[in-house]
């Protein structure tokens, strides 16, 4: 294994390295635009310089590492070079951190502040660019910011394999432009072209001024859009900059879901219906338990499904592959023994989505199918006509198969027409709202943490579930 | 007479470019003499031993280059000819390209041979339309009798050619980028590491020459590489193809043994300056290599240019090489300060807008010689042209980048006095003068 100096330290690196990634895993910090660990290195921002013993100033992106080299990653002339970088940078960039997205989490600002933090060189006005160029119904692009360090076209070359972007033009009238005829709207990842960018070049629409990024914090997660269950972050107001006055609710709002690298499941990335699960989280819930419609509390109606259960002859169940490991073990340990159970998918491919593909996006739209059939098998559903009760936890179910005169004990989260035509419905809790584990389709475990409130009568499916298996008249 | 020849050593007439003329004056014989009697290795060695710099511009000696390659790897190798020739001042690889093209053809099946190569690209600049038809029906009449394709000449060895038409953007004759051009993506100059003859054309170790340099390697292998060292001087053996433009009274490409008297070249060769003027100053390989003046030669007889000899060594002492082979010869009344904008703005024009310090200092510098030329300079702009010049300078990743900071330093280094008085008195000290009157 190579060894090689930083800053005078002794550093074992791995061979075929550059001295960039030897540093960035040392601890050294050595600032840069273009490089990024999943995209291939074009070396155009020039501003990842380090001094090499005998060989001057040069970038450390496209630096193999040679056992004995000595780098200096912060020198009088490596300083020098990435100031005359940032000054170049910022010659055309407009510098509009005020109403920039980015502020916050922009590098150029970080680098600026630490390399150059002088008033510009020059005097003369600044060229003019697109400011509002729209790429998909999703992102727009502001080319006056854009820094050209190509990062979102090398993305959808070699990523997401769109090859939706490329660059138009030359010297300083070089455009980050789509293909002909083509938008971002065609590449299911599109979306991680803005994390990419190291600058508020691309936007995007949903969370545009929505706040700034200092008022946010995240909460690790696990997407629930498909087998894959990628790590994600859900960003959402800080507790002390919730506006007074506004809708609880509105300040819990998830302002925006970003990947959490995780190399085992997703590396750096995740697909736009990741992006949306903000979104989808809400839609309008469901908060009052009910007896065939009419609303009751939900002690009441955990009660009468104790009596339900008890009551009838042959139970069937229909188990939610959207539970957490935990909510299917208990599940599992409290009421197996009352139902023949069976594994259901609570949504399949919608029109339009993608299906499967070769990156990320998974056919099963599910996040736990895994864990839930490796406690419940996976037999088809088969509901025999003389089933006098089904248990259907979550979506997905076809009401209509299930035999006339069945009693139906419905336990969901989301306000639907099925909810008032159960027997008996309990509001369960949703994702954000508890802590839990998936297992994904490879059998990667990933866990995911609570970041809202749980409504009044809404109840923890794993609380629920041992409390139908007491004995009628125990106290919930 | 500029010396003896390897390149224009015969009449250029009508017919002079065909395979029947090309066969006449020995042509094809190298080839065949390298196929029936050497080894790969020993054309390398040849060309190796010739010492031949290339002639493209950055003048690395080319047996040094094709040594980078192990003709015996397994891998496939490419050869490319880079006749993208856009350096502003050169038109001298055109002569091959038009008058010579089997020169060309037949180096190249040489090259090809040694190099273990069995594809070879011509890249050509698509404003060059007759010397790519030239070039064309070359191909076409090489491949009718054989000599490219399978089993050349009856020794197993084969090779095809490919000759690529470029769109016309400068950069692309960068010989990192044309391969991005041939490939089919954008033409982008590439960081190296790695070489080329490492990992060069779809990932495969790569040669890639200029015209004049391979079309001298049929002469050498056909006279062997101790004539070639005979001819020039002993660090600079060869001749070079020498464009010349600009306020002289013959302009065109002459052939020049390396050692010549620039002096003899410029006032008896080329005829001396138009109207009569005295030098000021010579761009001698192409606006990308360093000026050089000529104002000592207004106060001197033998000035700076008027004591050189034109071969890389003295060039380079002078702080400027041959370049490309472009020579612009300026006349005393020129407006320096306006020559200055004109290349800068070339230099904007054809920034590919990769790296940063070239993307936005080209037109950095070209924005702040324009208003000066404008009449709105500003005492510190000359200190900003050297910034931006300063730190072009080895930070990007082609010669572009450097070569329009030499060009600002140039120009600034040796006619401050005329970029002070421009920016004073809001105009030219010579009227803003580019023709010679
Ligand atoms: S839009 Fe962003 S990621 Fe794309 S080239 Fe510009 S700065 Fe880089
Ligand atoms: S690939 Fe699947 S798990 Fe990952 S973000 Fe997309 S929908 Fe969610
Ligand atoms: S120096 Fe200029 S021309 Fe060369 S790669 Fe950089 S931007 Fe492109
Ligand atoms: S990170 Fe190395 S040049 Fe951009």
């Amino acid at each position: 294994m190579p060894v090689i100096f930083i800053n005078g330290e002794a550093v074992e690196t791995g061979e075929h390295r550059t001295v960039l990634q030897a540093a960035l895993a040392n601890g050294f910090y050595v600032p840069h635009f273009c490089w990024h660990p999943e995209l291939s290195i074009v070396g155009n921002c020039r501003v990842c310089v380090v001094e090499q013993e005998g060989r001057g100033v040069n970038i450390a992106c496209n630096m193999p590492v040679v056992d004995g080299m000595r780098v200096q990653t912060d020198s009088e002339p490596v300083r020098a070079q990435r100031k005359a970088m940032l000054q170049f940078i910022l010659l055309n960039h407009p510098v509009d951190c005020g109403i920039c997205d980015k502020a916050g989490e922009c590098t150029l600002q970080d680098y600026h502040y630490a390399y150059n933090g002088e008033p510009a060189l020059s005097q003369d006005p600044k060229l003019h660019s697109t400011k509002f160029y729209p790429l998909s119904d999703r992102i727009i692009l502001d080319n006056e910011r854009c820094i050209l360090c190509s990062r979102c076209v090398r993305f959808t070359r070699e990523v997401s394999q769109s090859n939706v972007l490329g660059i138009e033009y030359r010297g300083d009238s070089a455009l980050v432009r789509p293909a002909e005829d083509r938008t971002l709207d065609d590449d299911p990842y599109s979306d991680n072209v803005i994390d990419i960018c190291p600058v508020g070049a691309l936007l995007s629409r949903s969370f545009l001024y929505q706040a700034r990024a200092w008022y946010l914090e995240p909460t690790p997660s696990v997407c629930p859009g498909c087998a894959r269950g990628c790590t994600v972050q859900l960003w959402h107001r800080k507790p002390e900059w919730r506006v007074k006055g506004l809708d609880p609710r509105h300040n819990t709002r998830i302002l925006r879901v970003t990947p959490l690298e995780n190399p085992r499941v997703n590396g750096p990335w995740i697909c736009n219906k990741g992006r949306d699960l903000g979104g989808a989280l809400e839609r309008p819930r469901a908060e009052v338990a009910m007896l065939k419609g009419e609303p009751v509390t939900t002690t009441r109606a955990i009660e009468a499904a104790r009596e339900l259960i008890r009551a009838s002859g042959r139970r069937v169940a229909l188990v939610s592959s959207g539970g957490s490991n935990e909510e299917l073990r208990a599940f599992h340990s409290a009421l197996v023994a009352n139902f023949t159970t069976f594994v259901k998918p609570d949504h399949l491919p919608q029109d339009g989505e993608v299906v499967e593909d070769d990156l990320l996006i998974r056919a099963d739209k599910n996040p736990n199918t895994r864990a839930a059939r490796s406690l419940f098998g996976d037999s088809p559903t088969e509901i025999s006509a003389d089933t006098e009760l089904v248990l259907v936890w979550g979506e997905g179910a076809d009401f209509g198969a299930f035999p006339r005169g069945a009693k139906i004990v419905l336990l969901g989260s989301w306000l639907a027409p099925e909810n008032g035509y159960a027997d008996v419905f309990i509001p369960l809790s949703i994702q954000t709202e508890r802590r839990g584990h998936y297992t994904n389709f490879q059998g990667v475990v990933s866990a995911f943490e609570p970041c809202c409130w749980r409504p009044d009568g809404v109840i923890d499916a794993e609380t629920l579930f041992p409390l139908l298996a007491a004995p009628p008249g125990s106290t919930a | 007479m500029t010396g003896r020849k390897v390149l224009m050593d015969f009449e250029v007439t009508a017919d002079s470019h065909t395979l029947a003329a090309y066969r006449a004056r020995g042509g094809y014989r190298a080839l065949a003499k390298a196929l029936q009697t050497m080894r790969p290795r020993d054309v390398t060695q040849e060309v190796v031993d010739s010492g031949i710099q290339g002639r493209g511009g950055a003048a690395f000696p080319a047996g040094r280059k094709w040594q980078g390659i192990d003709p015996d790897d397994g891998q496939p190798h490419y050869l490319i000819a880079n006749a993208d020739e856009g350096e502003p001042g050169t038109f001298k690889d055109r002569w091959v390209l038009e008058f010579d093209p089997h020169a060309l053809l037949e180096s190249m099946l040489l090259a090809s041979y040694a190099l273990g190569v069995r594809h070879a690209f011509v890249y050509i600049r698509g404003e060059y339309d007759r010397p790519w038809r030239r070039l064309d029906a070359a191909v076409e009449e090489a491949y009718a009798e054989g000599l490219f394709g399978e089993n050349i000449l009856g020794s197993g060895f084969a090779c095809d050619l490919f000759v690529f038409r470029g769109a016309g953007a400068y950069v692309c004759g960068e010989a990192s980028s044309l391969l991005g051009s041939i490939e089919g993506t954008r033409a982008y100059p590439r960081n190296r590491p790695p070489r080329m003859t490492v990992r060069g054309l779809y990932q495969a170790p790569t040669v890639v020459n200029n015209v004049e340099t391979l079309a001298s390697v049929a002469w050498i292998v056909r006279n062997g590489a101790r004539a070639f060292r005979e001819i020039g001087t002993e660090k600079s053996p060869g001749t070079r193809l020498i464009s010349v433009s600009g306020h002289i009274r013959k302009p065109g490409v002459y052939e020049v043994e390396l050692g010549y008297s620039w002096a003899k070249f410029l006032h008896e060769d080329c005829g001396g300056l138009l109207c009569n003027k005295a030098l000021k100053a010579v761009i001698p390989g192409g606006i990308s290599s360093a000026v050089l003046t000529g104002k000592d030669a207004k106060v001197l007889t033998a000035g700076e240019v008027e004591d050189l000899t034109l071969d890389h060594e003295k060039l380079r002492a002078a702080g400027s090489s041959l370049g490309s082979g472009g020579m612009i010869v300026i006349a005393e009344g020129t407006c320096m300060v306006r020559l200055l904008q004109i290349m800068l703005r070339f230099y904007h024009h054809e920034s590919c807008g990769q790296c940063t310090p070239c993307r936005e200092g080209t037109g950095w510098m070209h924005r702040v010689i324009d208003r000066i030329v404008a009449g709105q300079g500003r005492p510190e702009d000359i200190d900003t042209l050297y910034h931006v010049a300063r730190f072009n300078d080895g930070t990007t990743i082609c010669g572009l980048g450097d070569a329009a900071g030499y060009a600002a330093t140039a120009m600034l280094d040796n006619f401050r006095d005329e970029f002070e008085y421009f920016i004073e008195h809001r105009h030219s000290k010579f009227g803003g003068n580019l023709e010679c009157r």
